[in-house]
């Protein structure tokens, strides 16, 4: 198990290396640099070119590209991620500000939409084939389906612009600072709800949908007969027998889910307000802060590597036959 | 299922929110009354709170309030007291004296004094500090001869004698020397500020808010308004949903609001929608470079395809007007006889053949020796009214034989193919400095990558006109310079300028005396801002009320 463990981990940094060299190269492969956007934002007014070769100077633009990689890697192995061109503020101080908001954001939805869809998964692979399974796949899809900016705008217009119940925006209330600590809780726990119900509904169709086909699998096999031929309670059938082997597919999507966690939603985060990873990104890569790109994207490699791991984990866990194979190798 | 969802939410999260904006109320308020918080949208966090390193409105909005320029603006953008009560200018136009105003002080009670200014000049220029902008108005800075005459008095000098430079200390945002000296320049002075202006900073909250307080010991005449709260919004539809719940004062709106909502009895009774033009225009740039668009008779002829009325109506309802050349009807140096090209593509398809631009082979489009007439326009990404000029262009183009071709960028791409003379034309806007000297944009010295004509436009009587016109102290004689130098440009059509659009911007019926300046809308002149008042009975985002 640990050879295992360790043999995964060895990939994951070699992988590692691969992501941020290919970020790097993509990034400087897209037309335009931070200071071509400087001039662009702009007006008419003459700029100081000695100010902006320091720009250059600063930040390594003035270097080979090979050279501006590896000054950035220095960094990286230093844990100096350098500082953003836009702000002047250190890429680590940064994306610290704004991950735990996210990640807050993202844990809830998650969390939120496993809870409730997984058990749905399971009652409908229960009920396979009948109308209202077939009815609620319908219901499932459609869900899925509906673009968030929409459903962001539309539970704005009814919670909090027409019925004034939910606050519109942000994290936390003007007030915020004066409240006392149960009021700050609470105060921050309204300002959740909109962006996490936007977040959850069509993780909760994907939770749903992904639970009931693994589970659905599992039962046409033929140990779930021969344990329903035993004469096995069919609550039992489905728990012990059916359930753990349908969690297989579902470790893969946590392992695919978990990264999302940690890079936020572009979307979510403007319509309302919430200071995360996402707009970072966003207007990181609009103003080709590459520090700060670079930065995020290590972030977002490190999170999909540890969620890999992790599944990896997981599986030869849940599996006996995984952790068997790589012994005998 | 949603709906069981969010029934659960409610059950969980929800109290009764803050009430509905309040209403204009029968209680005398004619008279300016003191207190109140004003609450201001940002459309993105600034960047920094170190004035000098500002580079987005953004930055300038709060700056404004915080800190105090050596010069002011007045209502028409011409030059007013600021930390200086009086300056003279030496008969070279190279001397600048400085009188300062010897009761200004710091938020941190320290006395403005000339070695505070002398400090920020030098920070200005360092190319070290990174701020290309400001530094930008201040290249010619002969920095060995500026000196200190006492504490209330400076001589700033310079290498050559420009009449726009008077503006440029506008961008001089004053900074204690005692204060910034210490620690890092750039980076230890984004969440903190000691400044001049009428206001202190309590705080500040990355990508949330900034409070200010009105300093009660301020050296001017005091705003009315106890505190200003600015809350970063970034998107639009939320920011107005904002505005409609009374969540904040005041914001921008887009043109499709502004015709939706603006006739809203319901919102009209809390709501001011206000429109006004700012010291911008948009254009299309032609690369002066390229084969086909040099000559100046293709671009007027393109020029003529241009169904400014229809944009503006259709496109703008209304709430845009023509440009005929370099300057906005706003500034002094604008030139109203010179006419705006008129919508003519017969004329333009005449125009066309006379110089050889044929279809020869019949296939619907122009050509001159087996070369077809077709242009490359490239356009920022994004949507909303702007991005909608190229089809249409396209569109009326191809109604005369030529084919133009649109390649959407993202700004920071777009610029850099601008800058590298790679392109043909494009459809730009400029945001223009309240001196009209247009000498960054069209003199035959200033081509890219060390100047901003990117259209590479050179004619040695505009380079005169333009060259005479910024070393004129005289405004008169300036004016005339300028109203001929409108005249060419116009003539040579280095750009085809097309519309000026007016912002729109809603603001809360509780906020009285709110007007705007010629060019700079509501913000970053004097007094400006300072003038505006609630009435005392319409007060909303007070201290909190106690309900512990």
């Amino acid at each position: 198990m640990l050879s295992y463990v360790m043999r995964r981990l060895l990939y994951g940094v070699l992988t590692f290396f691969g992501i941020t060299l290919a970020v790097f190269v993509l990034l400087h492969s897209v037309p335009g640099d931070p200071i071509s956007f400087y001039i662009g934002s702009h007006g008419a007014s003459q700029l100081s070119h000695a100010a902006i070769d320091a720009i250059r100077h600063e930040h390594h633009l003035d270097r080979p590209l090979i050279e501006q990689y590896l000054w950035w890697l220095h960094g990286v192995l230093t844990l100096d991620f350098g500082h953003s061109i836009v702000d002047q503020q250190s890429v680590i101080e940064r994306i610290a500000d704004k991950l735990p908001n996210t990640f807050e954001l993202n844990a809830i939805a998650f969390l939120l939409s496993a809870a409730i869809g997984v058990p749905i998964g399971l009652w409908s692979a229960t009920r396979s084939g009948r109308l209202s399974e077939r009815a609620s796949a319908v219901f499932f899809f459609l869900l899925y389906s509906l673009p968030s900016f929409w459903v962001a705008l539309l539970l704005m217009q009814w919670f909090s612009v027409r019925l004034g119940v939910l606050p519109l925006f942000g994290m936390t209330s003007d007030v915020y600072l004066q409240l006392g600590p149960l009021q700050k809780l609470a105060d921050h726990a309204r300002h959740l709800v909109l962006p996490v119900v936007t977040l959850s509904y069509a993780q909760l169709a994907i939770f749903a949908r992904f639970s009931k086909s693994a589970l659905t699998e599992v039962i046409g096999q033929d140990y779930i007969t021969t344990a329903r031929a035993k004469g096995a309670a069919p609550r039992l059938v489905l728990w012990r027998h059916a359930f753990r082997n349908a969690l297989i597919p579902l470790i893969t999507l946590l392992g695919l889910v978990l990264p999302y966690l940690l890079s936020g939603s572009i979307i979510v985060e403007q319509i309302f307000q919430w200071d995360g990873i996402g707009l970072l990104y966003f207007n990181s890569i609009l103003s080709r802060d590459y520090p700060t790109v670079l930065g995020l994207a290590v972030v977002t490699a490190v999170a999909t590597l540890a969620a890999s791991l992790l599944a990896d984990v997981l599986y030869a866990l849940a599996d006996p036959r995984i952790r068997l194979e790589e012994t005998r190798k | 299922m949603k709906r069981f969802l969010v029934l659960l939410f409610l059950a969980v999260a929800c109290t009764n929110e803050r009430p509905l904006p309040p209403v204009t109320s029968a209680v005398d308020d004619t008279k300016p009354q003191e207190g109140g918080t004003l609450v201001r949208r940002l459309d993105q966090d600034v960047s920094t709170l170190n004035p000098i390193m500002a580079n987005s409105s953004y930055d300038r909005f709060v700056d404004h309030l915080l800190f105090a320029p050596l010069i002011e603006f007045d209502e028409d953008l011409e030059p007013a007291p600021g930390i200086a009560t009086k300056w003279e200018v030496s008969d070279d136009g190279k001397q600048y004296t400085f009188h300062l105003d010897p009761d200004a002080t710091f938020s941190d009670g320290s006395p403005v004094l000339a070695r505070d200014v002398l400090f920020t000049l030098k920070k200005i220029v360092d190319p070290q500090t990174e701020a290309p902008q400001i530094a930008g108005g201040f290249d010619t800075l002969d920095l060995a001869a500026t000196h200190v005459v006492d504490d209330h008095t400076i001589v700033v000098a310079f290498r050559e004698p420009l009449a726009p430079q008077l503006m440029h200390f506008n961008d001089v945002m004053v900074l204690p020397e005692h204060v910034y000296a210490q620690g890092d320049f750039r980076r230890d002075f984004v969440s903190r500020a000691v400044g001049a202006g009428p206001y202190r900073l309590v705080r500040r909250v990355p990508g949330k808010e900034i409070l200010l307080e009105r300093r009660p010991e301020f050296w001017r005449p005091k705003p009315y308004i106890q505190r200003v709260l600015f809350e970063v919004i970034v998107d639009d539809a939320t920011a107005w949903n904002a505005m409609k719940r009374g969540d904040i004062d005041e914001t921008i709106i887009s043109t499709d609001t502004w015709l939706n909502e603006s006739r809203q009895p319901e919102l009209r009774r809390f709501i001011d929608f206000r429109r006004f033009y700012m010291l911008n225009y948009n254009y299309i740039a032609w690369n002066n470079r390229d084969p086909i668009v040099a000559d100046k008779r293709v671009r007027r002829a393109l020029a003529m395809c241009i169904d400014l009325q229809s944009i503006i109506d259709n496109l703008y309802h209304g709430t845009a007007r023509a440009m005929n050349g370099p300057f906005t009807p706003d500034q002094w140096a604008y030139n109203p006889e010179v006419p705006v090209i008129q919508y003519n593509p017969q004329e333009a398809l005449r125009s066309l053949n006379s110089l050889g631009w044929l279809d020869t082979d019949h296939d619907g489009i122009l050509d001159k020796g087996k070369q077809p007439l077709r242009i490359e326009m490239l356009a920022f990404s994004g949507s909303g009214a702007v991005n909608q000029f190229a089809p249409l262009f396209q569109s009326e183009l191809k109604k005369i034989g030529v084919k133009l071709d649109i390649l959407t960028l993202d700004p920071s791409a777009l610029v850099q193919r601008v800058l590298a003379g790679n392109y043909q034309c494009a459809y730009l806007n400029w945001t223009l400095d309240p001196d009209p000297d247009p000498f960054p944009l069209f003199d035959s010295s200033q081509f890219p990558p060390h100047g901003q004509n990117i259209v590479f436009y050179s004619n040695p009587a505009a380079d005169k006109l333009m060259d005479e016109g910024r070393h004129e102290f005289d405004h008169s004689k300036r004016k005339a310079i300028y109203r001929q130098l409108h005249a060419l440009l116009a003539d040579d059509q280095p750009y085809t300028w097309t519309v000026q659009v007016s912002l729109k911007w809603a603001v809360n019926k509780r906020l009285r005396d709110v007007k705007e300046s010629r060019g700079w809308g509501f913000f970053g002149w004097y007094p400006g801002e300072f003038t505006w008042w609630i009435p005392r009975d319409q007060r909303t985002h007070e201290a909190p009320p106690n309900r512990r």
